[in-house]
């Protein structure tokens, strides 16, 4: 797992949640060109699951293992799970659904490579 | 009219139901994992972890789903505020119990707060679902009352 990589991902990540949020501030739905950012962060991320999975044997305590796994595998789900509900929902609330993803997106993200980092 | 019509996945449940997925998911695939690999090491923490996790997961599918679901959820969100708040006071009163960490320890500190606080959010809007529902229904037999030729055709 690139650090690089994890940079790239957080900022699209903080990008998306910024962006959702002054959406839903000035009362605007889910478009293309949020949605673009969506996607974007969504092929990151999948580039970071496959990459993290192939090094995963280098994690040794299995509590952190069973953290960097799940996490990794679960991660990639959250834009996808995210969009479809943001996409159906026609209201303001439907940007800070977005914006929660987002977020827990950045976090996950952040906690991988901190796991990733202390077994370096 | 016995099961009216309880939406709860419009306006702020959509960010319920997201908030309440993402931890789903992250609990449950992490303890599943801790079970599966690594139960002697901790049994209570990681039995409790997966209880949690599959509550959570009912939880999201009330959310999604409303209607009938709308009960069972508050029953969902009541246990997991009682699981919070009983295994956060515990892991501080006797950390040995907890030599590994469950969403609910210290309150859910490793998780942000957010098993704290989530549940109180999740039971106040399944109340609001409900009680909308139910003025709905109030509303609508005020309404045939007031009209009986309508209603019998």
């Amino acid at each position: 797992m690139t650090e690089g990589l994890t940079y790239v991902v957080v900022a699209l990540a903080c990008l998306l949640l910024a962006g959702s949020v002054y959406y839903a501030v000035r009362d605007r739905l889910m478009d293309d060109r949020l949605l673009a950012v969506a996607a974007l962060l969504e092929v990151g991320l999948i580039i970071l699951t496959v990459f993290g999975l192939s090094g995963l044997g280098r994690i040794e305590d299995p509590t952190e293992k069973a953290t960097f796994a799940s996490y990794l595998v679960s991660v990639p789900l959250i834009p996808i799970g995210t969009s479809l509900l943001t996409i159906k929902e026609k209201s303001r609330w439907a940007m800070g659904s977005m914006a929660v993803g987002a977020f827990a997106v950045a976090v996950m993200v952040a906690r991988l490579q901190q796991i990733w980092n202390s077994h370096g | 009219m016995a099961d009216p019509d309880r939406h709860a996945l419009g306006g702020p449940g959509v960010v319920l139901v997201v908030a309440y997925g993402v931890l789903a998911l992250a609990a449950t695939g992490r303890s599943v994992l801790q079970v599966l690999t690594n139960y002697e090491q901790a049994p209570l923490a990681y039995t409790l972890s997966a209880v949690a996790a599959l509550v959570y997961l009912l939880a999201t599918w009330c959310l999604i789903r409303g209607g009938r679901w709308v009960r069972v959820g508050t029953w969902a969100c009541t246990f997991e505020l009682a699981g919070v708040l009983i295994v956060g006071a515990a892991s501080y009163l006797a950390p040995e119990a907890f030599p590994d960490k469950t969403v609910w320890s210290h309150l859910g500190q490793g998780y942000g707060f957010v098993p704290l606080v989530l549940p109180v959010l999740g039971l106040l809007w399944f109340r609001k679902v409900d009680r909308d529902a139910l003025a709905r229904d109030a509303q609508q037999a005020t309404q045939s009352a007031a009209a009986p030729d309508a209603t019998a055709g």
